[in-house]
């Protein structure tokens, strides 16, 4: 609603509806994960679906967490998803930096046609990839996975940093030099406090990304290096699905990233209040 | 010798040159105003003193070192920058002590040096402050404040004062030139505005395409202007050009143009002699018309009075002589009627004679 004006009650009334029936949209499919995964096998298969009411249990928890090879999953989708993400803010801003300082021609243009390379959905790039690592006997390796993660997450990061830095006027650093900063101090101590929020945003995505990926992971890992979509998957079998545990398995899964965007978000306030650097 | 000395430096971006070649003295303590148009590579030469900007071809020393290819902080140089650069995520006293926590300067000296610049410049209330919670002004304090802090042997100003409304500019012009008396320091500031030059500079570099045109005192390139350019930069408004010729009379010499007939002042005649038949721009500051014969070397000339402005004690005239418009600003009085066309007077002494082919002064 913008400011300085008074709407009528009724107005905001049909707005906070409007507002509370797509939270409901959104909302619901975490519910049912959350629901389905408290309840037994019994209670899900039941021909009236139970929403609210039911007596809960935490079987399909126990079962992951103490029968599942729930830890080693967890372990690599961490080591996987941070260390991409780390890659991926590191050489995505080192280019989207060296775009948005160096003057040459068709530089928009660059910059721009990264993030057609993003365009590409994973799922094309799983049979190639598949073929050139099985080629080189790369398959099993954490570090593919994450050299994979990272190329697919790079052209977002670069064209998402390239606007941000644009943004940063060039006499900062200017200052900054004439004040005796060295090259990595005007990094780290001006330009990285003003890039705050650019790399959270970019590092939200980034690490989401890979961590939901399933496609890629699916054919590059093996037993040892599987990551946790991956591991949920195997919940799928020929007897039957297991939609408690697989839904035990999802609720976890959720934790991690939650966790990682409230972090990020915070980061990106604070970039917001320090911002404004022109008046 | 001690100062800025700017030997043979030129610029080149590509094939493109933008300094040909430049010279210029800045004595120690001195405050230099380097003026002109945008463009004419006042801000370039700025940059390049400071560091920001690769030098082409010549040398550039500071207090007597060379510092052509030093690193800025190398160059023991302060800088304020027109859009002052603070910043953002810094409050007002870490945007001042930048400068001194990486050179690793001691925590009390640090605050006691700020402290003292914040006193200086009145801005102790807003030491905790964001630059985005402060006024123009105060970001302009601040901005200066910064290079106050260092205690640089040179400073240099990217016109800091464009950004400010016209009353605060005014006011800072003063700040400024209070603050060059106090710190004694070498200062090269640039700018567009004439007004800026004129009120604060020892010295004057009136710039043009790259070419240093004139460089004196604010009084020497008002009253003596080099060329054309300089003549119709420096003053407000601006110098009229006619165009006239030389004749000589009987052994007076006059000089005439449509409209107009004008004795050449007593200082100039030898030089003009020269010019005789020669092609000539005659130059005519709009203040040194006046309405009526208050006596002395006045020289009556016909205004044909387009608009008259009223503002105050003077009324500008747009008007014609003979065919070419000239503006005027003459005094009256506050309380004069709108001025009409008809003879006015211009000081005869005052006149102010170009070759018109090189657009030097005779």
């Amino acid at each position: 609603m913008s400011s300085g004006r008074i709407d009528s009650p009724m107005k905001i009334w049909a707005h906070y509806a409007g507002l509370l029936v797509l939270a409901a949209i959104c909302l619901m499919p975490i519910w049912v994960m959350i629901s389905t995964s408290l309840k037994n096998e019994v209670l899900i298969f039941d021909g009236t679906p139970v929403w609210f009411f039911f007596f809960p249990t935490l079987e399909n928890y126990e079962y992951i967490l103490t029968r599942g090879k729930f830890d080693r999953y967890l372990t690599n989708s961490v080591i996987v998803a941070s260390l991409s993400t780390f890659l991926t803010l590191f050489l995505g801003g080192l280019c989207a930096y060296a775009l948005a300082r160096t003057e040459f021609k068709g530089r928009r243009f660059v910059a721009n046609a990264t993030l057609l390379v993003r365009m590409v959905p994973p799922a094309v790039l799983a049979v190639p990839a598949f073929a050139m690592v099985v080629t080189f006997s790369l398959d099993n390796d954490l570090a593919v996975l994450t050299f994979f993660y990272t190329a697919l997450n790079l052209p977002f990061a670069i064209w998402l940093l390239f606007g941000f830095y644009k943004q940063i006027p060039v006499e900062l650093e200017e200052a900054a030099i004439v004040d005796g900063a060295s090259p990595l101090q005007v990094f780290f101590r001006v330009l990285l406090p003003l890039m705050k929020s650019g790399y959270a945003v970019a590092g939200i995505f980034a690490f989401r990304i890979a961590w939901n990926e399933f496609i890629l992971a699916l054919l590059l890992t093996g037993r040892k290096t599987r990551t946790l979509p991956v591991g949920a998957a195997g919940f799928i079998t020929d007897t039957g699905v297991e939609w408690g545990r697989i839904m035990a398995m999802g609720t976890l899964i959720v934790i991690p990233p939650l966790l990682f965007t409230f972090f990020a978000a915070r980061q990106i306030i604070a970039g917001m209040t320090a911002g404004a650097v022109k008046g | 010798m001690a100062g800025v000395m700017l030997r043979e430096v030129t610029k080149a971006y590509g094939p493109v040159v933008v300094i040909p070649k430049l010279d210029l003295t800045i004595k120690e303590g001195e405050f230099v105003v380097i003026v002109g148009p945008s463009g004419c590579g006042k801000s370039t030469t700025l940059r390049m003193i400071a560091g920001l900007e690769t030098v082409s071809g010549g040398s550039i020393y500071i207090a007597g070192k060379e510092v052509t290819h030093a690193a800025p902080k190398a160059r023991d140089i302060a800088m304020v920058f027109q859009s002052y650069a603070l910043y953002p995520h810094m409050n007002v006293a870490g945007n001042m002590s930048f400068a001194l926590r990486l050179a690793g300067t001691p925590k009390a000296e640090v605050e006691e040096r700020v402290r003292r610049a914040a006193e200086m410049l009145e801005l102790i209330p807003y030491l905790d402050r964001k630059p985005k919670d402060l006024s123009g002004g105060q970001r302009q304090r601040v901005a200066m404040g910064r290079s106050i802090v260092r205690d640089a042997y040179c400073f240099l100003f990217d016109e800091p004062l464009s950004n400010l409304d016209a009353k605060l500019r005014a006011t800072m012009r003063t700040e400024l030139a209070v603050l060059h008396k106090r710190l004694e320091r070498t200062m090269v500031y640039v700018t567009h505005d004439q007004i800026e030059a004129m009120t604060m500079a020892d010295r004057i570099v009136i710039m043009e395409k790259g070419v240093i045109q004139q460089v004196g005192t604010p009084r020497e390139v008002y009253t003596a202007p080099a060329n054309l350019f300089v003549a119709g930069f420096i003053g407000s408004p601006s110098m009229n050009f006619l165009e006239g010729e030389i004749a000589d009379e009987a052994g007076v010499l006059r000089v005439r143009g449509a409209g107009f007939d004008l004795p050449v002042p007593g200082r100039m005649k030898e030089r003009v002699s020269a010019a005789r038949n020669r092609d000539v721009t005659v130059g005519l500051r709009p203040e040194h018309f006046s309405a009526n014969d208050s006596g002395g070397v006045l020289a009556p000339i016909q205004l044909q009075v387009d608009v008259a402005e009223y503002i105050g004690s003077s009324q500008f005239l747009a008007a014609v002589v003979g065919q070419q418009h000239v503006t005027a600003s003459v005094d009256v009085g506050p309380d004069a009627e709108p001025l009409r066309s008809g003879d006015y007077y211009f000081d005869a002494d005052r006149i102010y004679l170009f070759d018109r082919a090189s657009g030097q002064a005779l």
